[in-house]
């Protein structure tokens, strides 16, 4: 518990010393990592779910070679295409953001070392640090959160690619 | 022979010119003697003549003798005057020598003195020297105290003893322990007193003003700071800390004394406050912006416009298009259902059928995909004028770098904090931007691709089913028949 209650707190240090942009990053990051989740779970439970439904329903058709059942089949294709897709593009930019989102800490953060500058001169180092850690740690939060979700996205990219391409095959072999 | 007789010739003539000249002399000297040397009577005779001449010539001996006596006795008289001027220069000289003899011994003994003064005085210098430095410690301090707020004047004594060139006496020694204890008691204590206050409008009131230390000063709800130029006193912060700061100093205030309340207290002595009033508001810095930054939010604004117009268009267009799937008559209202009214139920060819879909989709893809690659440009070229910014901003600074050189950082900060307001105005309107874009390009890719693929499904299924209840029909038909 006191294990705890001393990580929370440092964590919250953290948090006070970013200032706004780190809160912005923290919440990007939640939104990016809720997404991901989302995906993953879409992808290993409700997507098989509906391709065998699809499958049911092609199977049930006697014609599956006219101009119609091709158009049929692909409007099945682009069904699936479009619920897998959803929410990738957005993965994808909140990764893109992220680091960007480091940089407008490193900037705020830099004005703030400027503004003590202009008030107290280069002599006043202690006045620099508060400006210094924000720029620092939202750089650094938003790197890491960055990576993390570069990752992901990439992956879940490629899975959704091999997963589209498994559902037009499997809908024309049967 | 001839040179001999010429040479006679003119000693004779030389002979008769002595002789002419002896007279002319005699008759010279005749004329110059006075009528008296001659005696009244003149000479009648040669005799009578060198008896004269004798005379005369006795009596010039006896006026030579007397002129002699004379000199001699004007040279003696010179002579001791000589003596007595000798004798003073000596005395004079004597005196000098026993001068400077007294002058060297003065000078020894000095220097004996000195030196003993210096061994006297080793410690009580160094003492002086440490009580100028804290009465110059301390008059920087008091000038810039809270407590100067309750207690005016204080600095007065302390500033005749600093301006004071000579050693400090002992009453003074004994007020510059007195200043420091006072100082040193009041910072440690939390008093309300009465003291003119300057207001954020200008004028002076005379207010209940309630100081902690030398920390913080507080007067009905409002943070105060001591000013010491160009004159001292409270003034009210034109610009107040947040408000949760203020309620905690309204509490404070209304406390009753030996009452334990929360309060904020600035630790540096009024600098952190006074830096709250400097601190630029967010008016202010997008003006250090300049007209980069003008220019940054200018295309903010535009995309968000462009993203709400589309927002609003892509929900309506998503909606009729949801509700389109469900209904089986195509609707002219939305994409889809103008898509469906290509297939009109005939017996067309596929062919025909396919080509009349795909002229369609064709149609309406545009509109739901305008505006779009504008928003993707300016969240590219938002950046990219902040960038500008920095670099027209470091431009600055270097200009006045090469005016005034490094030395003062204070006039480097303002092309500093142009650079990096561009930059941050610049980030701040392409993240959002970006994340608009992207969600609306997720959305315009779904509708698309509902147009582009699922229309010719819908189609299909619709063909199918029409056909299968003309199959059914026929197959009535022909049970019937």
């Amino acid at each position: 518990m006191g294990v705890l209650s001393d990580s929370l707190f440092r964590i919250e240090l953290l948090l006070e010393k970013g200032g706004i942009v780190l809160w912005l990053i923290l919440i990007a990051s939640l939104l990016m990592w809720a997404l991901i989740v989302e995906r993953y779970y879409f992808l290993f439970l409700i997507y098989p779910a509906r391709l065998r439904q699809f499958l049911g329903q092609w199977q049930q058709r006697q014609d599956r070679q006219s101009w119609y059942a091709q158009r049929i089949r692909e409007g099945m294709v682009a069904e699936i295409s479009v619920s897998l897709h959803r929410f990738l593009l957005l993965i994808k930019t909140l990764a893109a953001v992220l680091p960007m989102l480091g940089l407008l800490g490193t900037v705020m953060g830099m004005i703030q070392v400027f503004d003590v500058m202009t008030v107290f001169g280069t002599g006043n180092a202690r006045g620099f640090a508060g400006g210094i850690s924000i720029a620092l740690i939202t750089t650094m939060a938003g790197l890491v959160t960055a990576l993390s979700g570069l990752y992901f996205s990439a992956n879940l990219e490629h899975r959704v690619q091999r997963a589209i391409q498994y559902t037009s095959d499997s809908l024309r072999r049967e | 022979m001839r040179t001999a007789k010429f040479y006679a010739l003119l000693k004779g003539k030389q002979v008769l010119l002595g002789v002419k000249g002896l007279i002319f002399l005699l008759g010279v000297i005749s004329w110059w003697t006075p009528l008296n040397a001659w005696g009244t009577q003149a000479p009648k005779t040669l005799d009578q003549l060198l008896e004269q001449v004798r005379q005369d010539s006795l009596q010039d001996r006896k006026l030579n003798a007397k002129r002699e006596a004379r000199f001699l006795a004007a040279r003696n008289q010179q002579k001791e005057l000589l003596a007595k001027a000798k004798a003073e220069l000596q005395a004079a000289e004597q005196r000098e020598e026993k001068l400077r003899q007294a002058f060297e011994q003065n000078e020894k003994a000095l220097a004996s003195r000195e030196t003993q003064l210096k061994e006297h005085s080793a410690s009580l210098g160094e003492l002086f020297g440490v009580a100028r430095q804290a009465t110059n410690d301390l008059l920087q301090i008091i000038n810039h105290s809270l407590v100067s707020a309750q207690f005016p004047g204080r600095a007065e004594d302390l500033s005749a003893m600093v301006a004071h060139k000579a050693l400090p006496t002992i009453a003074e020694l004994r007020q510059l322990w007195l200043s420091l204890q006072e100082q040193m008691t009041e910072s440690g204590k939390v008093v309300t007193f009465s003291a003119p206050v300057i207001t954020a409008g200008g004028a002076v009131e005379t207010r209940e003003v309630s100081r902690i230390g030398t920390f913080t000063a507080v007067s009905e709800g409002k943070y105060l700071r001591y000013l010491a130029e160009p004159v001292s006193g409270l003034v009210e912060l034109n610009r107040q800390p947040p408000s949760r700061f203020l309620e905690a100093a309204a509490e404070f205030e209304k406390a009753e004394s030996g009452e334990v309340v929360p309060m904020a207290v600035d630790p540096s002595r009024g600098a952190i406050l006074s830096l709250l009033v400097r601190n630029p508001s967010l008016l202010e810095r997008i003006q250090q912006g300049g007209w980069i930054g003008y220019l940054i939010l200018g295309l903010g604004a535009i995309a968000l416009l462009i993203a709400l117009q589309r927002f609003i268009f892509l929900l309506i267009i998503g909606r009729r298009i949801d509700r389109q799937r469900q209904q089986k008559t195509p609707s002219e209202n939305n994409p889809l259902g103008r898509i469906l009214g290509a297939y009109t139920g005939g017996r067309e060819d596929v062919e025909t059928l396919s080509l009349k879909l795909d002229e369609a989709i064709l149609k309406e893809i545009p509109s739901i995909e305008r505006g779009l690659p504008t928003l993707a440009i300016l969240a590219a070229i938002a950046p990219l004028l902040g960038l500008l910014g920095t670099v027209t901003g470091m431009i600055e600074t270097f200009q006045s770098i090469t005016l005034f050189g490094t030395g003062d950082p204070k006039l480097m900060s303002g092309g500093i904090s142009q650079a990096l307001v561009t930059t941050e105005l610049g980030l701040a309107v392409a993240i959002p931007v970006l994340l608009i874009h992207s969600s609306l390009s997720s959305k315009s890719n779904r509708l698309v691709q509902v147009l582009d693929e699922e229309s010719a499904a819908i189609v299909a299924r619709l063909a199918e089913e029409k056909q299968g209840l003309l199959e059914e029909n026929r197959e009535r038909d022909g049970s019937a028949v």
